[in-house]
């Protein structure tokens, strides 16, 4: 068998079947990123002893007939802001390094109970700052299809290991984008769930009122199983919902897209779209109304204030939720400061990563007295006008559909020195995050260049299920999420 | 010239819940092992999050709705951001725009001071400064950090050290009734910070002193003392520089209860920004009228209720009643006491008791009461004595502390040692006739001389072992000898 093509299922059937073992597949993977990851730089710390140590663990479950859980055999690669007891966690960040956590986030427990097993911690803009890696504070992760360019962000990492085959699936956070972004740049599928579906505890905090744990899959179907797992109330997460989670995957055929409404906001499919990946966005529209769906022109008319509300909101509570990072209990810190104010100054200021401070910086400014009527008062009611559009139109629509970027991947460098270029990159995922909406990222074609492009899909609150379903019916139909790079 | 202090009160209130504010860690934090009674949450680790203490919160309105506020709906906790080492997560979860509850009112002397709000907050942890080995050393201990703190914010009602002083022993007062905190100042489970300023009438102007916020106060005389020096200070400078309040003139002064002064510790308290905003972790709280009513009801009788309803039912004095109910626990044992017989005659008797030998008792030993050792029988049986002349009034005081102490019926006890008044006239007279018959000289005396009686009565005494009650056995030897 093909490990790097299976779906979540075959694996798990493939060790009751005895075809081969945990340890067998562990070896195949680790070999892999052996070969392939020094040229992609995807993992920040490979697992190798705890993913050996669990497939043992799992074999000895087959031979001795105890029951597997529903991951066995899946190969898990974690975004590194997701703390994992006992392994390094460092938010791709130097004021993290060296952090050992002592308890585990919520959803990369439950994956583990369900004998999932962790090959490494991924590569990602510092805590999560960044829609390409390259804020990370050790490297930039290259995309798989063209080496040269970033595979977006702030999920990078995981996306490029999914895209890569290093990997069954990812674990990836998505604040304005950054599961999204870069599942449509690499290739691969990845859904941003309903802000409160899956907790948040245990995932060092970027925007608390905006950040979604999430997983990328080459399968749709895969992904129903991972949300399943991961999603529920957390008795350490006061914002996570009450609602029951329904059975995902036996619904997965269920949504008929034969009269289906899908809306297309007219503010997604400006002329600021390129050409080929708006062609490609359109024609995955047409796939689906192929197969029976309606398309409706809808409009979303506050779409351009999105960035502006994501970039006071977002760096307001990050300058909050960075102030943790003191030095004092964990990770790095200047010993030899003079008193308490220089050693706050002296950690944060070397190893805090420049877009760190850039954003602690816009976040501080704009919860100051003097100014926080005229920006975080205006931005949070602009937030609940466009959250208010959405809800709007999905009274009319059961879904929308919109491109995911702008473009396809870019080259590396291009728009580092730019933070607002970089910060646009974002324009149309921001909204959906801002709205706490959940939208699957899904392929849907190559440009010229050879490089993925992707959609996404846009649904009520709670409504995953049908976002899923369809996205799954479309993969039936296509075979977009099945090409991979040749590495 | 006509000098008026204003006042303001900020009293902070540690809540003895079982578990911290926004994680389980066991509140408890008094000598215990530093930083063992921490988790994830309170010591800000990466990825935690805040959930809040149902029971915390519910006792925050429980203690407005006892203060008379009005619960807002709604209300939301908002981040207080500042960097301090024993600030874990880089910022204080408390309530600013829409505390729990608001606009209560308590009344002094017939003065009514008014509540601006009641808000719900985390404690912080404990910074403690050493020197070892010649290196001056921090260490943090993270065991208070997150514990829940209530803040009263009072208006600027006040105009007296003395009207603070009986204002913070009121709010302890009903705090204690509540059985939400042990409000002990020494401890700091409550702390006070006052705001005071002067209002100054001179030629028909009038003018106002700058604000000042006083810190650091540990006791309860420290509060007022901390006011009254502040009073004097600020009208002695007045009188030199004659500065009057603005935006920005506001500081903040430590107490230094050793030199009996305040000390400036910060300048232009207005400057200093907080960055409040609404905390993301944690959904906006809303208390159903079913669930705000329901909190009503655990509310017991407060203090001016009881000391109405002694006054009322058992016609005791203003100040004995408020003597009662002043501690919860001496008023609980008290209403134990009457329980069976809430009767007038007999609750006064019981006040009586309460307020003399048991009192006494307590400051002698400098016990607290414990309701478990009163037994309403034994007040009873003690009444009952009393109104059949079998005790005297003395000896009840005196036994019923020793059935205090010992669990005993208090009758028994004066059994045990003969202290029942025999009142039984044929007894009696027994023993008059016994103590006639032996003395016929003193019978001779008292016949010349009714007043001589004294010796006869001695005697009858003597015999009786002190038992027989005086009166009695004076009236049976009259009419005997008659």
């Amino acid at each position: 068998m093909d490990f790097t093509q299976a779906t979540i299922k075959q694996l798990r059937q493939g060790l009751l079947d005895k075809k081969f073992t945990a340890v067998e597949i562990v070896n195949f993977f680790l070999d892999r990123i052996n070969k392939i990851d020094p040229k992609i730089k995807a993992f920040i710390t490979i697992t190798n002893k705890k993913a050996l140590e669990q497939a043992k663990i799992i074999d000895d479950k087959v031979k001795s007939g105890q029951d597997l859980g529903i991951l066995a055999g899946s190969i898990m690669a974690v975004k590194d802001i997701f703390l994992t007891k006992g392994i390094e966690t460092t938010s791709a960040s130097k004021v993290l390094k060296g952090y050992i956590p002592q308890y585990s986030s919520t959803v990369y427990q439950k994956l583990i109970d369900q004998d999932a097993i962790i090959i490494g911690k991924t590569n990602t803009d510092s805590f999560a700052f960044g829609g390409s890696t390259e804020n990370s504070g050790f490297f930039t992760t290259k995309n798989p299809w063209d080496i040269t360019r970033i595979p977006g962000g702030s999920s990078g990492g995981s996306a490029a290991a999914l895209a890569a085959n290093l990997c069954t699936f990812a674990l990836g956070t998505d604040t304005g984008g950054s599961i999204r972004l870069p599942a449509s740049l690499c290739g691969v599928s990845g859904i941003k769930p309903t802000y409160g579906l899956n907790s948040r505890y245990g995932i060092s905090a970027m925007a608390s009122s905006f950040d979604c744990p999430g997983v990328f899959a080459n399968y749709i179907e895969d992904i129903a199983i991972l949300t399943q797992i991961m999603a529920g109330i957390d008795k350490n997460d006061a914002t996570t919902s009450a609602n029951p989670i329904p059975d995902y995957h036996s619904s997965l055929n269920k949504t008929n897209l034969k009269g289906l409404k899908i809306g297309l906001p007219k503010e997604y499919f400006t002329d600021s779209i390129d050409k080929e990946v708006k062609e490609s966005v359109l024609s995955a529209a047409k796939e689906l109304k192929k197969q029976g769906a309606e398309l409706i022109d809808v409009s979303l008319p506050s779409t351009d204030l999105g960035i502006a509300v994501y970039y006071i909101l977002v760096p307001s509570e990050i300058s909050s939720n960075m102030a943790r990072y003191d030095g004092i209990r964990f990770g790095q810190s200047k010993k030899d400061a003079s008193d308490i104010v220089s050693y706050y100054m002296d950690t944060r200021g070397e190893f805090m990563e420049p877009e760190l401070k850039r954003r602690i910086m816009i976040g501080t400014y704009a919860l100051s007295s003097g100014y926080y009527d005229a920006y975080y008062t205006k931005a949070a009611k602009v937030r609940t006008l466009i959250k208010n559009e959405f809800i709007e139109v999905l009274s009319k629509v059961d879904l929308i559909l919109a491109p995911v970027s702008s473009t396809t991947a870019w080259k590396i460098g291009e728009k580092v020195d730019d933070p607002l270029k970089m910060y646009l990159v974002d324009t149309y995922t921001v909204c959906i995050n801002v709205a706490g909406l959940p939208s699957i990222s899904l392929p849907c074609g190559f440009d010229s260049k050879k490089l993925p492009i992707g959609f996404q899909l846009i649904g009520n609150f709670f409504k995953e299920s049908t976002l899923l379903s369809v996205a799954h019916q479309y993969q039936q139909k296509t075979d977009y999420h099945l090409k991979k790079a040749e590495l | 010239m006509k000098v008026t202090p204003i006042i303001g009160l900020e009293v902070h209130i540690e809540l003895k819940t079982k578990s911290k504010m926004f994680c389980g860690c066991d509140a408890y934090h008094f000598h215990v092992d530093p930083n063992t009674h921490t988790c994830p949450v309170c010591l800000g680790l990466p990825g935690a999050l805040p959930v809040p203490n149902l029971t915390a919160c519910q006792w925050c309105i429980k203690l407005g709705l006892a203060l008379g506020c009005t619960p807002n709906k709604t209300s939301f906790f908002e981040r207080k951001n500042y960097f301090y080492p024993d600030l874990a997560k880089g910022y204080q979860i408390t309530q600013f725009e829409k505390p729990f509850v608001i606009n209560g009112k308590i009344i002094i002397d017939d003065q009514e001071i008014r509540i601006n709000r009641a808000h719900m907050e985390e404690d912080t942890g404990k910074s403690v400064h050493i020197t070892e080995d010649g290196q001056d050393l921090t260490l943090i201990d993270y065991n208070r950090c997150s514990v829940p703190l209530v803040e009263i914010v009072s208006e600027p009602d006040i105009t007296s050290p003395e009207m603070a002083k009986k204002f913070l022993l009121k709010i302890q007062q009903i705090v204690r009734y509540l059985e939400i905190s042990d409000a002990d100042i020494e401890k700091g489970t409550m702390r006070c910070e006052p705001t005071i300023n002067l209002k100054i009438e001179e030629d028909g102007q009038v003018f106002y002193t700058p604000l000042v916020e006083v810190k650091n106060i540990a006791s309860l005389t420290g509060a007022q003392n901390a006011i009254q020096f502040e009073i004097d200070r600020q009208f002695k400078d007045f009188k030199s520089d004659r500065q009057v309040k603005s935006k920005t003139n506001k500081t903040t002064r430590g107490w230094d209860a050793n030199k009996n002064k305040t000390f400036l510790q910060r300048e232009k308290e207005g400057s200093s920004d907080y960055r409040y905003f609404p905390e993301p972790d944690i959904p906006h709280m809303t208390f159903t009228d079913k669930e705000i009513e329901d909190i009503k009801k655990t509310i017991p009788e407060l203090p001016d209720q009881k000391i109405e309803r002694y006054k009322r039912n058992f016609s005791l004095n203003n100040y004995d009643a408020s003597s009662i109910a002043q501690d919860i626990n001496f008023a609980k044992s008290f209403d134990k006491a009457i329980r069976d017989n809430p009767s007038s005659e007999f609750s006064k008797f019981t006040a009586n008791i309460f307020l003399g030998s048991i009192r006494n008792y307590l400051n002698e030993s400098q016990d607290k009461i414990d309701s478990s050792k009163i037994d309403p029988s034994h007040f009873k049986n003690l009444f009952d004595s009393i109104q059949k002349n079998e005790i005297s009034s003395t000896v009840a005081k005196e036994v019923i502390v020793e059935s205090y102490k010992t669990g005993k019926d208090p009758i028994d006890i004066a059994k045990d040692k003969n202290l029942i008044q025999l009142s039984d006239t044929n007894e009696i007279e027994k023993i008059a006739q016994q103590v006639i018959d032996k003395n016929p000289k003193a019978v001779n005396d008292y016949k010349k001389n009714p007043n001589s009686i004294g010796f006869l009565i001695g005697q009858l005494m003597q015999v009786s072992k002190g038992s027989a009650n005086p009166q009695i056995a004076k009236e049976i030897l009259e009419k005997l000898l008659k």
